[in-house]
């Protein structure tokens, strides 16, 4: 078990966005999660990347409770991936630089084998081409694919994605989701947030619907999808197909 | 009309001494400032941390000096401190302080803003690829941010640059001062204003150009 969720709970003021959240995550597994706007989809992923700190629980990451005294997070942030909405390259460093800054830094790589490494990287995304531009010359779904290399240049045990392709164009969208399928097929631990209910039903081995910071439901996404037991979920389905 | 006649041979005269004047006053400004910008990052980055003492710390460096005249600051340093200190600092030492200290606080704010501008996304880009706080400041915010400090930097050396005329109080031989040292002898006060004026003009527009390349080159990427 690579993630190990129990009984999460997280409070913005007086708001409890996350009611008691239980979830385990096997390694190599593919979970979407899908709910409305203010579920706390968002939450609960940066949550177990520590960009937001839990009210009470427990998150264990790779035998690590990421919040306990005596981890190190930088560390626990580098073996967790995280791929933005809104992307989030590094504007004055070019593709390449975006992608091994990681590895220098985080990893103290030299500067040859993070080189090779980010190279590699940006050939599997298919963006070889572009490693010495800077990323205002991308279009969005270039950007995006970065960012997915820029994670993968630490080598992350799980690869967290928050609405990867929302801020995209639609004909922007099939090749993330493509890179993301490549990434599945070999065997990559992924959460993915998504609105893509194609994606989700073709790629996840479980999807969970949220509402109102509960999981109402999980489960493969043929049941979710064609016999979702709970009401919520058929109504939010309902809604989005 | 009076009969006044414009003597250009006292400006060919007087430029050899204002030079050396203009030279001490660039020597102010960039010392001042370069200690400036120091002082100016470090309290500016002090008011961003979480931890409220040194918030105080930088608020009481930023308010005292933004609140009190550049003047009195120079002659607290050169006449005052001395009588505290049982010592004497000299006029270029008091003078080259005093544009350090009260550039600092300005540039603190300046840093300050433009460290906050940055997009939050950037640190969390940068925290989630596992790069500590200190390395997230320095390879992802800093630059970024730096970018958008030039222009108000700029403003900034250029009224300091004014500022070291106010020093002819503490009697230290800038630019101003050799101008006043020349027509006590000559009396030619529209020639040598004159002169001394284009001199400022010159220095500011260089500081001006120079800027806005820098800014241009680092906006290219
Ligand atoms: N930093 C914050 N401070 C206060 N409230 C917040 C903060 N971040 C999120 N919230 C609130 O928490 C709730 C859940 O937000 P979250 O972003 O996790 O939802 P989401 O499921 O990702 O929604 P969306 O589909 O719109 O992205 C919302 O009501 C939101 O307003
Ligand atoms: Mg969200």
């Amino acid at each position: 078990m690579i993630i190990q969720i129990k009984d999460l709970h997280k409070y913005f003021g007086d708001l409890e966005v996350l009611k008691g959240i239980n979830l385990e995550i096997e390694a190599g597994e593919v979970v979407v999660i899908i709910g409305a706007s203010g579920s706390g989809k968002s939450t609960l992923l940066r949550c177990i990347n520590k960009l937001e700190e839990i009210t009470s629980g427990q998150i264990i990451v790779d035998g690590h409770d990421i919040n306990g005294k005596d981890v190190n997070i930088n560390e626990i942030r580098a073996e967790t991936g995280m791929v933005f909405q809104q992307f989030n390259l590094f504007p004055h460093k070019t593709v390449l630089e975006n992608v091994t800054l990681g590895p220098l830094k985080v990893r103290k790589m030299n500067s040859a084998e993070a080189k090779k490494i980010g190279l590699q990287l940006l050939e599997k995304v298919g963006l070889s081409e572009k490693a010495n531009v800077y990323p205002a010359q991308l279009s969005g779904g270039q950007m995006q694919r970065v960012a997915i290399a820029r994670s993968l240049a630490l080598n992350p045990k799980v690869m967290l994605f928050d609405e990867p392709t929302s801020a995209l164009d639609p004909e922007l969208v099939g090749e993330v989701l493509e890179v993301m399928k490549q990434l599945a097929n070999e065997g990559m631990t992924m959460i993915v947030v998504t609105h893509e209910m194609g994606f989700a039903r073709e790629v996840a081995d479980r999807v969970i619907f949220i509402d109102k910071g509960v999981i109402e439901e999980e489960g493969p996404p043929e049941q979710i999808f064609d016999n979702p037991q709970n009401e919520r979920t058929k109504a939010f389905l309902a809604k989005v197909k | 009309m009076t009969d006044f006649d414009f003597k250009t041979e006292v400006i060919w005269e007087s430029i050899p001494i204002l030079m050396s004047g203009l030279k001490l006053t660039i020597i102010i400004t960039a010392s001042g400032l370069l200690i400036g910008f120091f002082l100016g990052a470090f309290f500016g980055l002090l008011k961003l941390i979480k931890f409220k003492p040194l918030r105080y710390i930088a608020n009481i460096y930023i308010e005292t000096i933004r609140g009190t005249p550049i003047m009195v600051q120079v002659m607290f340093i050169y006449f005052g401190l001395p009588m505290a200190l049982g010592m004497r600092i000299n006029p270029l030492t008091s003078a080259i302080s005093a544009i350090a200290i009260n550039s600092g606080a300005y540039i603190a704010e300046i840093v300050r803003g433009s460290v906050q501008s940055i997009d939050k996304g950037q640190t969390e880009a940068g925290r989630s690829i596992g790069l500590t706080r200190m390395q997230n400041m320095l390879y992802v915010v800093w630059p970024q941010a730096f970018r958008r400090m030039i222009p108000p930097l700029g403003n900034q050396f250029i009224i300091s640059l004014k500022d070291t005329s106010l020093f002819v109080v503490i009697g230290v031989g800038e630019l101003t001062r050799t101008g006043q040292e020349i027509i006590a002898t000559n009396f030619r006060a529209f020639e040598v204003w004159t002169t001394v004026a284009i001199m400022y003009l010159c220095i500011t527009f260089v500081i001006s150009k120079a800027l806005n390349f820098l800014e241009y080159r680092l906006g290219l990427r």
